[in-house]
């Protein structure tokens, strides 16, 4: 072996050291990202709502720098003026579902549970609950929307896509949006798509996209961060009741 | 002492947090141009959702009582902040300050509770629009 050789030869064994470092460093995680049996990062336990990432305010949906164009007709059908009766405007003072992703972004915690065919996804507010398969089968057909969609999860990775379809006419609010004129509302061509990614032991980045070709010109996203607390954990998740005492439902107060 | 820390955690926590709605809009139900400051005895506490209610006879100067009506925070929330149902006892002196409810009732959201030795117990929810 000549003396260029050797030099290579070395370089070679050099560079594969340091890509063999570099590959190592990428792929181990900031804290330790618990797995399931089958190597699949593992979403169980009890997190605190979407938050603004790296903020402590709530998860938000409608920044409008983010939300793409409305197609012709859209904003009409986006933007559904109030009338003055509760029953129309405000229907979760009537315990009336919040919608997705309205219920998951109030200040209550998500409970997840993750076995190798669900994800189930329980919010203490209202006691909602997805079931969601992991498989990536198909959306059914010919059913009837629902207030929450009909998700389906798939793996890309680690990251878990989860994208949810036949959803009934319904509201797409964030959880504190109280404009007195108007609330938003997608179509029942509403599409949502999260992207979950447990980026250490207790934090989940979670991306939430927004697609409704009867509303807007193309998908748009927002990101959020979900933190976990193991400590609400020996309580777990409170029941919630929405009708067990709604006494001033709708601004008339029982006595 | 510990109660003392359980109420400044509780004035931190809610110096901090959002002040806006309910598990329905505070504005559907209360009127923020309506505040009520009452004195009075805790008569009943309803431990219930989706918001605790607490009932306090008020004597006015004719000596005249009035039950009133306040609404506060999810049970489930209040106890994951340390506010327990044994937080607020029947017979128990109290200022209770909050908004009134729209339909004009002696009903109202009653966000703050001070004690006659001067302890606050914040009783909102995060969603609640509440007193100082």
């Amino acid at each position: 072996m000549s003396k260029i050789q050797t030099n290579v030869a070395a370089l070679a064994c050099m560079l594969a050291v340091v890509l063999v470092a570099m590959l190592t460093a990428q792929s181990k995680p900031a804290g330790q990202v618990p797995r399931t049996a089958d190597g699949k990062p593992d979403f169980s336990g009890i997190w605190d709502n979407p938050k603004e990432p790296g903020s402590r305010a709530p998860a938000t949906v409608f920044d409008k720098a983010k939300m793409a164009p409305f197609v012709p007709g859209g904003e009409a059908l986006f933007y559904e003026p109030r009338t003055g009766d509760p029953r129309h405007d405000e229907p979760r003072a009537f315990c009336m579902p919040s919608g997705f992703p309205s219920a998951f972004l109030g200040p209550y915690p998500v409970q997840l549970i993750q076995t190798p065919q669900y994800l189930v996804m329980s919010t203490e507010f209202m006691n909602v609950t997805r079931i969601i398969p992991l498989d990536g089968r198909p959306h059914k057909t010919d059913i009837e929307p629902t207030f929450y969609g009909e998700p389906i999860g798939r793996w890309e990775g680690d990251t878990l896509v989860i994208e949810a379809r036949n959803y009934k006419r319904w509201s797409l609010d964030d959880y504190y949006y109280q404009n007195p004129k108007e609330y938003r509302m997608h179509s029942e061509a509403f599409r949502s798509i999260e992207r979950l990614r447990r980026v250490d032991a207790d934090t989940i980045s979670y991306e939430f996209t927004v697609d409704d070709p009867k509303i807007f010109t193309k998908p748009w996203s927002v990101q959020w961060q979900m933190k976990r607390h193991p400590e609400w954990e020996k309580t777990g998740l409170y029941e919630m009741v929405c009708n067990e005492n709604n006494r001033c439902e709708g601004g008339k107060c029982k006595q | 002492m510990r109660t003392r820390l359980v109420a400044l955690t509780l004035g931190l926590l809610l110096a901090t947090t959002p002040l806006l709605l309910a598990h329905h809009s505070f504005a559907a139900e209360y009127d923020s141009n309506q505040p009520v400051k009452v004195t009075g005895t805790v008569t009943r506490v309803d431990w219930q959702n989706p918001h605790i209610w607490f009932f306090v006879d008020v004597k006015d100067g004719q000596g005249k009582v009035t039950n009133w009506g306040f609404s506060g925070g999810p049970p489930g929330v209040l106890q994951r902040r340390g506010i327990s149902r044994d937080s607020l006892k029947t017979g128990d002196t109290v200022v209770v300050e909050g908004f009134r409810a729209r339909d004009g009732s002696n009903n109202a959201s009653g966000g703050k509770v001070t004690f006659p030795d001067g302890r606050s117990v914040f009783t909102a929810s995060n969603e609640d629009k509440a007193p100082r």
